[in-house]
Parts: structure tokens; C-alpha cells; sequence
């Protein structure tokens, strides 16, 4: 039995580690890449994966049913609201125009926005927006 | 005489597992939506105890009084089997996305990202956004908008070097979307689904005209707007 936690502290404390540190790799990415939208990735994703490893590793620590269902719930809100956020940066960075147009390779938006701006079109289906 | 609690159960009108408070004004209460904010209650405050439930729906009921939701059928079904194999297929995604951003931060040779549009083949809000909230959490892309009135995602994507990798963008897309509408969709969605993607197919009345098969220009060359 002693054993055996022992085990799971050593795991809990390796995975808090590794989930550290790829939240400073993201930290990296975003003072290494170029353009808000490329810093956005880098913002997003490795924090995602690395809070993920960290509530893993603190659950692996803790080990009572309800402080699990709590990280669970606090991994829950991080996988719903980082998306959003990351969102609406991106989205509020390429309307104001911080995107280095050149720097693209495809822009499918662009046409679309530009298009859309002499006659905007009536917006189908009931106004729920 | 006129109950206090009108459970949907005996009142065809109302939509399912809700409840109407009786009063000058008509209150409907979506019970599923009491028990998650009860059950966050709960949890926020770590202890099981038979007060803690209480006052969280107290609170629920409050909060869902205080702060009413517009009434829409969400068209949200758990089907538990398709939320294990999208939960497995995004912690999979999550790591090799962590993985591939991580390379990408540290080779530092000048990469291409792109920006290029997406059509869903599901039309519903809900599952929209569910599946933009999937694809931001793998590689692939970041979503920078959203069209509702297509249905059409844009995506930011980091590495577009090679078309190849821009088409591979597009089919993790629709893959995700297929993953997503099994573990939520209605059944209506999950047939749609099984479709070819829209892209490839040429039956779908929202996108007429061929898209262009010229690989490197994408496939922007239709104007939607203009019919």
C-alpha cells in the first residue's frame, strides 16, 4: 500500500512537471512567432494540454472523490473557454487589421469580408443571434 | 385551480423537462439546466452535504430566473458511446497538437500560415459551436470566424506550405465533425454527417457551382453572396 502511494505521488509530481513545462513552451511560442494569429496557437493549445496534465497530476495527489470532480470541472471550463477566448482575439485582430496580409498564403476570409461590405445580405432564419 | 408548479410532464405546451411557476408573468424553468448549475454549486464547494444542494438550487433557480435564456430547442443528445471516442480522439489530437506547435515554435524556419474557409455540413448552432470548440483544441487550426448563416468555419492555419497539408486540414475538420455530431447531435444531424463533405459532393443546394480543383488556390473563387 505505501508502495503503491508512493507510486502515484512520484507520477502526480512528474506529470505537474511535465504539464509545467509545456505550459513554458507555450509561453516561448508566443515571444517566438511572428503575428497575433500564430501566437494565438501557441497560447492555446500547449496551455490546454499542459493545465490538463497539471489537474492530472494533482488528481493522481489528492485522490478524494470530490476534489476530482472539481478538477474535472476546472478542466471542463479550460477546454469550453480557451477556444473562445482564442477566438475572439483572432477574430477582433483580422477585423482591425493587425494581420500582416502579405505574410498569408490563402485568405479565404478576406475576399469574403471585403466582398460582403458594399451590400450586406439579409441574414436567413429567425434573428437569434 | 391553478398549480403552483406546472411540471411539463402534464402540460403538452411546455418544452420537455421544464416547469412553469405560476404568477403574473410566465416563468418557465429548464430543469436539466438547474441540476448542471446545482451540480457546478456542489462541486465549487467540494462537500456533498444536504445544504449545499439545497442552496445551490436555490441559486440555480435564481440565476436561471434572474438571467433568463432565450427558449430554443438546443437539439443537444448525449450519446454516451460517441463521447468516449471524441473525448479519446481529442486528448489523442490535444497531445499531437501540443506536439506539432511545440516543433513548430522551435525549427523557426519561416513557415505559411493561411487562412481558409471550411464548410460544415451540420446547420444547427449548437453543434457549430461544439465543433469549434473541438477543432481549437486540435492541430490543424485555430477558428478566427464563423459564418452561421453557411455554416462555414475559418481557420487559421499555421503550416500551409504544401496544399496537401491545407486539404488535410480541411478532412481533420470534417472528421472532428462527424466525431462531434455522434457524441451530441440529434439523429437528423448524424445522418447528414454521413455524407460526403461538401466540397467533394455536388448535391448541396447552399453551394452551387464547381469549387475549383486548382490546389493552390483554395476554393474562394465562388461568390456566396452573389445568389
Amino acid at each position: 500500500m505505501r508502495v503503491w502511494t508512493q507510486f502515484t505521488d512520484t507520477l502526480g509530481a512528474a506529470l505537474v512537471f511535465t504539464g509545467a513545462a509545456i505550459c513554458l513552451l507555450g509561453v516561448i511560442g508566443m515571444l517566438r512567432l511572428p503575428d497575433v494569429l500564430s501566437r494565438s496557437h501557441a497560447a492555446t493549445k500547449p496551455q490546454t494540454l499542459g493545465l490538463l496534465l497539471v489537474l492530472a497530476g494533482v488528481a493522481l495527489r489528492l485522490r478524494s472523490g470530490m476534489d476530482l470532480a472539481t478538477l474535472a470541472l476546472i478542466g471542463f471550463f479550460q477546454l469550453m473557454t480557451s477556444p473562445v477566448a482564442s477566438h475572439l482575439v483572432a477574430r477582433s485582430a483580422y477585423r482591425t487589421g493587425q494581420i500582416e496580409h502579405a505574410e498569408l498564403l490563402i485568405d479565404d476570409l478576406d475576399e469574403q469580408l471585403t466582398e460582403r461590405a458594399p451590400e450586406p445580405e439579409p441574414e436567413p432564419g429567425p434573428g437569434t443571434d | 385551480m391553478k398549480r403552483l408548479i406546472t411540471l411539463s410532464r402534464r402540460d403538452p405546451e411546455l418544452p420537455p423537462f421544464s416547469a412553469e411557476l405560476a404568477g403574473r408573468r410566465r416563468r418557465v424553468l429548464d430543469l436539466p439546466l438547474i441540476g448542471w448549475l446545482t451540480l457546478i454549486w456542489v462541486l465549487l464547494w467540494s462537500t456533498l452535504t444536504w445544504a449545499n444542494i439545497i442552496t445551490g438550487a436555490v441559486v440555480a433557480v435564481f440565476v436561471s430566473l434572474a438571467f433568463p435564456l432565450p427558449r430554443v430547442d438546443l437539439g443537444l443528445r448525449l450519446h454516451p458511446w460517441g463521447i468516449v471516442v471524441l473525448a479519446g480522439s481529442l486528448l489523442y489530437d490535444m497531445y499531437t497538437s501540443g506536439v506539432k506547435v511545440t516543433r513548430q515554435i522551435f525549427t523557426g524556419y519561416p513557415h505559411r500560415p493561411a487562412v481558409i474557409a471550411v464548410q460544415l455540413r451540420c446547420r444547427s448552432d449548437l453543434m457549430m459551436a461544439a465543433i469549434a470548440v473541438s477543432v481549437s483544441n486540435t492541430p490543424g487550426g485555430s477558428v478566427i470566424e464563423v459564418r452561421r448563416a453557411t455554416a462555414t468555419l475559418f481557420l487559421h492555419v499555421l503550416d500551409a506550405d504544401q496544399p496537401a497539408a491545407l486539404e488535410a486540414a480541411r478532412r481533420s475538420v470534417w472528421r472532428l465533425e462527424r466525431l462531434t455530431v455522434r457524441a451530441f447531435g440529434t439523429r437528423d444531424e448524424i445522418e447528414r454527417v454521413a455524407g460526403r463533405p461538401p466540397d467533394q459532393g455536388t448535391g448541396d443546394p447552399a453551394n452551387p457551382g464547381d469549387r475549383g480543383e486548382e490546389p493552390d488556390r483554395g476554393r474562394d473563387d465562388e461568390g456566396r453572396n452573389g445568389t
